[in-house]
């Protein structure tokens, strides 16, 4: 589905000219080891740890605390005992009583649970054919996480029973590699995935919503379940002409990233009556300079007001999202900040932002009180 | 360019002069500018007002988010103990703190750094990962590409795995060939100022450079645009005017369409070899090739010379021919009952239940094979006709519709027989059944021919039987209760008669069914208007239609060989000289030698013996009437005709299948297999297959003698096991042990183009898997996201399975087949043949390219100890 292009159908564009509506500053600084980090992530799913968040880099799935000061406090640390995975994601979700869990996925096609509660593993997840890139949680079911692949499709997992309920791929799927994936926020059906074949496909599972259902209940092995495949995705959209490394839905809204400098609001607009079909309107862009490699990843604060950005020099750029035009909330460098953020993470409130680096670096900046 | 002259609001424009026009013209940049900035500002003003929407409607969202963030809490308070508390006693006694600058660090501020000392809190266990693959679909039989699957003019990027960040796009030879001229698509925000400005100044050239300057795109586009406003336009404002007038007409919609728009989705979607709809490996929109070989309606029909129903135009003729023509007006009752699929069907001639109607229930279409070879059958249910109106299913159990009708015929007779009052009407029965000497029912034979399911191959001899029996019995039963069912019958000749109460949808319902049933109101009435037309109806319309026709349309509608001749025609026209095969291939592919060596029908002969290494060709059904001649596509493409080519059975580029009795097809001496062809019970004469273990006198099940030559077609296969291989990856083993030459299974995948297929082994080269196969010189198998375990099989010069192109009912499909004896669970293997510079490194010898006959290295365990 094509871009809307033309009189009338231009996007807005932010302007990158700092509004210092608020001021970040580094107060601390780790170094994990040498291996890049390519994840870090706040804990959403309960409030009890919305300031602890976890890290992956190397074999390595690290959880910390941020106090008070610039404090880091580190709780757990899990490795993997084959030093050859390369952990690329990681995402909260928790046990149907609530306790916590760490997903985690990477090179090895293995997605790794562990109960955080337990400091133990929970289960091991083998299916996935390559590299496992993103992995997310449903929100409004945290038992749910969907996972993005190298073998060019997405699967849905159930944590607690450790079931793979579906596989988003097939004559409609992705043509590459899969980078990132997203649950929509308050439709539980829907999903958007993206990747190395330049497009951003949504899905929906309601006609699978059964076997979701099931696989709660499921007492049988595992492997016994029906894993189902969705084989059409209900829209693909053409907004970027490069690979697609990052999407996340806001609200019925989609924020994509390619490697053009810029993060993309785009509206899917579909026909009710002929699904795969549709157009799409690009809404605002959020220009983000020297963010021209892949694999760069974008973070949003709960509520969606906010996203911190990182380039390939080692800056940050946090943006108002829901604004008309957007407003460029602050730009956070620091002279020894210069290598290449792969992830940040958003505390719950925006006023802390982590960002994690390619030399195996992890940054806290808080927000200081302007007079 | 052209300027519109027709146009008012142009014309009135061009009678100003020149430089007020001008002057207008100044005026109007600026109104188009002005219109620009208001829609521009109207966009930004839309986009504030669909994100304020959206973040209204995201806030709930979130809220309902953030409860549920904090009802987990509230939840495992609840159960609080030391069990899965650990995070929480973690942060209670966290392994250690890193402090941080309680101030913030000014960007230019040198900090330090602070390593992380890691107490490990748990391992996580080492579990073997799996070997790589794509995630892929299970198919049981060859797709054809989707369109949208293709890669072709797609730019295809790739980084460099090791310098992480290098991106390459794929090289251009092909793409660049492609810089279609695109077309402008108009936004809305065009469409307005277009439309504005062809409303104040018409359009003429000086209008439209100045637009096209403003908003893009040619000027002769912009015209067609304007135009198509114009006429949007003018629509939205009559449907202003007349917007009630079109709702009653709904609702006689489908009788009002014609029957080929009723149909288009028939012709369209329908495959006639698969039978299915939506057919994803012939695909939709096929030429339809009508079949040459019609069967003539003029057999034997009066053995069925009784009444369809009440309203049979039988009971007109009878009536007619009755001395007092008193009846002739109370002919109809008034209402149609046959509305169901059950259909009506006569009154039998039993003297003591005179006028009783017995229903038979033909619709449903029960298929109980081989009631008609059981005679017992036929006397229970002559009792059951002798005791009550009972439905009779046995009798409604034959395949198809004329069965049905012999079947039928035989209860009459036997319960004719029974009540032995045959003589009584003899004389009639002949005068009556004068008329109807046309149409009968055998179409549906000649649809049986080609529809049959493997099951029901011929049983001579036995339907032959029951055939005849009913003939032979039949001889004088019909109609001796005509003059009692009369006696019911009600309804007004003359309304009947009417015709001009035929919607075009009927009329064209009635011409099929005469194209299928012939003359035969009886027959075309109950399949084809039931509910809309009465027997009686049909049979008047049949009357004056005839009579205006020239001559009589007792056989072919002449329309319909017409239509024929046109088909083939276009066929012809349509059909390209085949491309030479392109060598410049990079991907690798998997090649099979062609085995045509053998001599196979004599017809066929000289082609198989002439075309030892050329690959098969693509098979696409001629419509060739009545016989195939010079210019017969299929003559021309090298390929043989087949059961799906519309010309007649005798047409000499038919193959025509084996006569093999007892070789089972399993050796060059049968011709199917010299030609690399499975058997065809269609075609072959004495290759078929039945079920049932005997006892209702079929033929046995497999054993001597029996076809051995349609395992693809039958998918007698092997179950297959995937596995991680001995050699590299995945690999595909065997569940039980096979003899020599055993069928495995077959190699599914989507069928793509050469182009296509060139371009996909690009990427694949790339990723060093390829799954691609040769299948003939149309198509190229890809089993990378669609296909079956046996795309696992790994490659081997010293292989135990052998891969082979059979052509199955038209469709080159490829088998695997073991080579030698193999044990259970051995992994499989067989030759790719890759052409002599398309194996991988790791398929070639190194120092010898092209006897790559130690191709692997770490090999079997048995190929590794012979050397």
């Amino acid at each position: 589905m094509a871009k809307m292009a033309g009189l009338g159908c231009e996007p807005v564009v932010g302007s990158l000219a700092p509004s210092k509506k608020r001021e970040y500053r580094v107060t601390n600084r780790l170094q994990e080891g040498k291996r890049p980090i390519y994840a870090v992530v706040f804990n959403f799913v309960d409030s009890r740890y919305f300031n602890v968040f976890a890290t992956v880099g190397g074999n390595r799935v690290t959880v910390y605390q941020c106090l008070e000061g610039g404090v880091i406090a580190v709780l757990q640390s899990y490795i993997d005992e084959d030093k050859d995975e390369s952990f690329y994601t990681v995402s909260w979700a928790c046990n149907i009583d609530g306790t916590p869990f760490l997903v985690a996925g990477g090179i090895n096609g293995i997605i790794r649970v562990i109960d955080a509660g337990n400091e133990k593993i929970h289960k091991s997840f083998v299916g996935h054919g390559d590299s496992i890139n993103e992995i997310r949680t449903q929100a409004l079911k945290p038992s749910l996480v969907v996972s993005a692949s190298k073998d060019e499709s997405v699967r849905l997992w159930n944590v607690h029973t450790g079931i793979c309920i579906l596989i988003f791929a097939g004559a409609g799927g992705h043509r590459n590699e899969v980078l990132s994936v997203d649950f929509h926020p308050s439709d539980m059906y829907r999903i958007a995935s993206c990747g190395m074949d330049n497009t951003v496909k949504i899905w929906s599972m309601k006609e699978f919503w059964t076997y979701v259902e099931k696989s709660f209940t499921w007492t049988d092995l595992p492997s016994k379940f029906p894993t189902k495949y969705v084989q059409f995705p209900t829209f693909i959209a053409s907004v970027h002409s490069n690979y697609v490394d990052c999407n996340r839905w806001l609200g019925d809204f989609l924020l994509s990233k390619s490697v053009d400098n810029e993060i993309v609001l785009w509206e899917p607009k579909m026909k009710e009556q002929s699904p795969g079909e549709g157009s799409v309107d690009i809404l605002q862009k959020y220009p983000v300079p020297e963010c021209d490699i892949w694999f760069i990843k974008f973070s949003c604060d709960f509520h969606f007001n906010a996203a911190a950005i990182g380039n390939r020099e080692g800056k940050i750029y946090v943006w108002e999202l829901q604004s008309s035009p957007p407003v460029l909330i602050a730009r956070l460098s620091h002279i020894q900040s210069k290598s290449p953020i792969r992830q940040t993470a958003m505390s719950f409130d925006g006023s802390t932002i982590l960002s994690c680096c390619e030399d195996g670096t992890i940054w806290r900046w808080d927000t200081v009180a302007t007079s | 360019m052209m300027v519109s002259k027709s146009s008012d609001s142009a014309s009135k424009l061009r009678k100003s002069h020149a430089e007020q026009a001008s002057d207008e013209f100044g005026n109007l940049t600026q109104k188009i500018q002005q219109l620009k900035k208001q829609i521009q500002a109207d966009r930004v003003l839309s986009i504030r007002e669909k994100l304020e929407e959206n973040r209204k409607k995201l806030e709930g969202h979130v809220s309902l988010l953030v409860s549920g963030a904090f009802s987990r809490n509230s939840i495992s308070v609840v159960e609080a103990n030391s069990q899965g508390e650990m995070l929480s006693s973690r942060i209670e006694n966290p392994f250690c703190k890193i402090n941080g600058f309680a101030q913030g660090s000014g960007d230019k501020e040198q900090i330090n750094i602070q390593e992380v000392l890691f107490s490990t809190s748990a391992k996580l266990p080492y579990i073997e990962k799996i070997p790589p693959y794509t995630t892929w679909i299970f198919l049981d039989r060859n797709q054809r590409m989707a369109e949208d699957q293709s890669v072709v003019g797609r730019r295809r990027i790739y980084y460099d795995p090791h310098g992480s960040e290098a991106l390459i796009c794929s090289d251009s030879e092909e793409e660049i060939a492609e810089p279609e001229e695109e077309k402008h698509e108009f936004s809305e925000g065009e469409d307005r100022i277009l439309w504005m400005t062809f409303k104040e100044y018409g359009l003429n050239e000086e209008v439209l450079n100045i637009i096209s300057q403003y908003i893009g795109g040619t000027t002769s586009e912009i015209q067609e645009r304007c135009y198509m406003l114009k006429e949007k336009n003018q629509e939205k404002h009559d449907q202003d005017f007349n917007g009630d007038e079109e709702n009653g007409s709904e609702k006689n919609n489908l009788l009002e369409r014609s029957l080929s728009a009723a149909l288009d989705s028939f012709d369209n979607l329908f495959c006639r070899r698969c039978l299915v709809f939506d057919c994803r490996l012939h695909g939709c929109s096929q030429s339809p090739i009508y079949s040459n070989e019609k069967h003539s309606y003029s057999s034997e029909s009066d053995e069925d010379g009784k009444p369809c129903s009440d309203q049979c135009y039988l009971r007109l003729k009878f009536v007619q021919d009755l001395p007092e023509s008193s009846v002739v007006n109370t002919l109809h009752r008034p209402e149609s009952k046959s509305s169901d699929e059950a259909v009506r069907t006569p009154v039998l001639p039993s003297s003591e239940e005179a006028g009783d109607v017995m229903h038979y229930e033909m619709g449903k279409r029960k298929v109980q094979k081989c009631t008609n070879t059981e005679p017992d059958s036929l006397v229970l249910a002559s009792d059951d006709v002798q005791g009550s109106s009972k439905k009779q299913k046995s009798l409604s159990a034959q395949k198809t519709d004329s069965m049905v009708c012999e079947g039928f015929l035989n209860v009459d007779s036997s319960s004719n027989t029974e009540v032995g009052d045959i003589e009584f009407e003899t004389g009639y029965k002949n005068e009556l059944l004068m008329p109807n000497k046309d149409a009968e029912h055998l179409l549906y034979e000649s649809a049986s021919d080609k529809f049959r399911c493997p099951v029901d191959v011929p049983r001579p001899g036995l339907e032959d039987r029951v055939i005849y029996e009913a003939k032979g019995i039949s001889h004088g039963t019909e109609v001796p209760v005509l003059k009692e069912s009369t006696n019911f019958v009600e309804g007004q000749v003359e309304a009947v008669l009417n015709n001009s109460e035929w919607k075009p949808f009927e009329k064209e319902l009635y011409l099929k069914g005469i194209e299928m049933f012939g003359r035969n109101s009886c027959l075309i009435a109950r399949n084809l208007l039931s509910g809309l037309k009465t027997c009686i109806e049909v049979s008047s319309y049949m009357y004056n239609d005839s009579a205006a026709l020239p001559c009589g349309a007792i056989d072919l509608p002449s329309s319909f060989s017409e239509d024929n001749n046109k088909v083939d025609a276009e066929f012809m026209e349509r059909e390209t000289p085949t491309r030479s095969r392109l060598i410049r291939r990079r991907g690798r592919t998997r090649k099979l030698k062609y085995s045509w060596k053998s001599a196979g029908h004599p017809s066929m002969w000289k082609r198989i013996a002439g075309g030892k290494n050329q690959s098969c060709k693509q098979y696409k059904p001629c419509g060739c009437q009545p016989m195939c001649g010079k210019q017969c596509p299929c003559l021309h493409n090298g390929t043989c005709c087949e059961k799906y080519c519309g010309c007649s059975k005798s047409c000499k580029n038919r193959f025509r299948g084996c006569h093999c009795a007892k070789s089972q097809c399993r050796s060059r001496q049968c011709p199917c297999f010299a030609a690399g062809r499975e058997c065809d019970p269609d075609v072959c004469r004495n290759c078929w297959v039945s079920c049932g273990d005997g006892s209702l006198g079929e033929p046995p099940r497999q054993g001597d003698g029996q076809c051995g030559n349609m395992r693809l077609l039958l998918r007698q296969q092997q179950r297959i096991l995937l596995a991680k291989s001995e050699v590299a990856g995945w690999g595909a083993f065997l569940k039980n042990p096979v003899n020599k030459n055993d069928y495995l299974g077959e190699y599914t995948g989507e069928l793509i183009s050469h182009r296509e297929a060139d371009k996909r082994g690009k990427i694949y080269d790339r990723a060093n898997s390829s799954f691609l196969f040769d299948l003939n010189d149309q198509y190229v198998l890809d089993a990378y996201r669609k296909g079956d375990k046996l795309k696992f099989a790994n490659h081997s010069s010293n292989p135990n399975c052998y891969a082979k192109v059979m052509l199955v009912a038209g469709d080159h499909r490829v088998g695997i087949f073991a080579k030698e004896h193999i044990e259970a669970s051995e992994e499989l293997f067989y030759d790719y043949r890759y052409g002599p510079d398309q194996a991988p490194a790791w398929a070639r010898k190194p120092e010898d390219s092209k006897r790559d006959d130690s191709s692997i290295s770490q090999g079997r365990a048995k190929k590794h100890q012979s050397h």
